[in-house]
């Protein structure tokens, strides 16, 4: 018998709002935008098909309505929103520096073209092979690669010049 | 054997090359110093957006997520300045009935509460815990009154507001570091002892305003426990004779830690 789609979407919840959340960069804009999804999974859950991929097929529907929303709305207010990252100023410096490293990564992020955003977060953020990224955005591997190569020579090349990179992921991990 | 593209070397480093490929970029990062810094340099930015994001995987997940996943939910959130817009409406469309509740909250004090907190147990419980979801509906209450009918309103004025003389070792958690404003104390009646409710603000609207409730009590020590109240969620400790309730809209995860520091800041723990 199969897992009810209600059961499989709570499941995979914390995955998408964390695409969501970098898609948006906003965490109550994600999560507006994750409620939507589940809502339209729900009304059109007969088109999903058994056998396949559930977290793609919730993937790909978070993505098409940020691209709809995209199209419809003026994100530029996407910008606003890093809460949760406020810096107590009694806290470590190492913890300091590692939050800022965090910032910088997700601020270069939200700069990313939205298709450069897409890939990198299937691919090395939820961990997708090219393939499923592609099945996800609904274009040619081929076409992955290329924007997944871009997104990550630019992320590279922004956290290098702001000084991102010279944080050690260690210190990151102390968050 | 040409020098491997951005193309390939990432897609190296992704796993997603045919054996052969593999090991003639291998073979280039062997030779290529700079080669080999760049790849460096790619895995460990990569390694960066991984911690940038799964923080969110560590994040309750709101229960409004899981309602609207259980099919709990009506409509679509899509146009946040609409919805916005009309929470801004209802807010003074119920101005006058929360000014009302007001009046009751203060004339019957618990007795307010107490019946909120029975009925909406459907099931039998324990005399404890009715009497905590008892008061635990009085903080939702005096929160929302504050929320919809706004801390200016006439007949809702502070007891002590921010800036004010307070009570001599009258301690305010300073909760600054979240963005949170304090606002204001008001003295209440909760389960016929006297209680205090600080109000705070934030332009944070993913933390949206709080309310702290410090009541006294004489019901034996309880560990930090969540609640949902109505639209907003409580959490709710005793420390050695002395109730504390966090009361908003904030997921969990935000309540939690302001009660880790809150407790810190008032020996509550």
């Amino acid at each position: 018998m199969s897992v009810p789609v209600s059961d499989q979407l709570i499941a995979v919840l914390p995955r998408l709002r964390r695409f969501a959340r970098g898609l948006t960069g906003s965490a109550a804009d994600a999560d507006d935008l994750v409620q939507a999804a589940c809502e339209r999974a729900l009304t059109r859950a007969h088109q999903f098909q058994e056998g396949t991929r559930f977290d793609s097929w919730m993937f790909r529907i978070v993505q098409t309505i940020w691209i709809d929303q995209l199209r419809s709305r003026d994100t530029r207010r996407e910008e606003v929103e890093e809460q949760g990252m406020h810096v107590g100023t009694d806290e470590p410096a190492r913890r300091i520096e590692a939050r800022l490293a965090l910032q910088e990564v997700r601020t270069a992020l939200r700069e990313l073209p939205p298709e450069q955003r897409t890939a990198l977060l299937l691919v090395t953020v939820d961990g997708l092979s090219y393939k499923e990224a592609a099945e996800v955005a609904e274009v040619p591997v081929g076409t992955i690669m290329s924007r997944l190569a871009r997104a990550r020579i630019a992320l590279q090349a922004k956290l290098a010049a702001g000084g991102g990179l010279r944080r050690s992921a260690s210190d990151a991990k102390a968050e | 054997m040409q020098k491997p593209s951005d193309e390939r070397l990432v897609a190296y480093l992704d796993g997603e090359l045919a054996e052969s490929e593999r090991a003639e970029i291998a073979l280039w990062l062997e030779r290529d110093e700079a080669l080999r810094e760049r790849a460096a340099q790619l895995t460990e930015s990569a390694a960066l957006l991984r911690s940038a994001l799964d923080e969110v995987l560590r994040e309750p997940v709101p229960e409004r997520l899981i309602a609207a996943a259980r099919g709990e939910t009506t409509g679509t959130v899509v146009d946040l300045a609409a919805v916005r817009a009309t929470r801004t409406a209802r807010r003074f469309g119920d101005r006058r009935w929360w000014i009302g509740m007001a009046a009751a909250a203060s004339i019957f004090g618990i007795m307010v509460g107490s019946g909120i907190g029975y009925f909406v147990a459907n099931e039998p419980t324990a005399p404890d815990q009715a009497a905590a979801a008892g008061w635990l509906d009085n903080a939702a209450v005096y929160h929302n009154l504050y929320v919809n009918a706004g801390a200016d309103d006439d007949h809702l004025g502070f007891d002590v507001a921010a800036g004010q003389k307070l009570p001599q070792n009258f301690r305010v958690p300073n909760l600054k570091p979240w963005g949170l404003d304090f606002q204001g104390v008001r003295y209440l009646i909760i389960e016929g002892r006297p209680a205090t409710q600080l109000f705070y603000t934030t332009d944070n609207k993913a933390l949206g305003p709080l309310t702290v409730v410090v009541a006294k009590t004489s019901k034996p020590d309880v560990a930090p426990t969540m609640e949902r109240h109505g639209d907003v969620n409580l959490l709710y400790w005793r420390h050695h004779g002395t109730a504390y309730a966090l009361v908003g809209t904030a997921n969990y995860g935000y309540l939690w830690n302001i009660h880790n520091d809150i407790a810190y800041q008032l020996d509550a723990i």
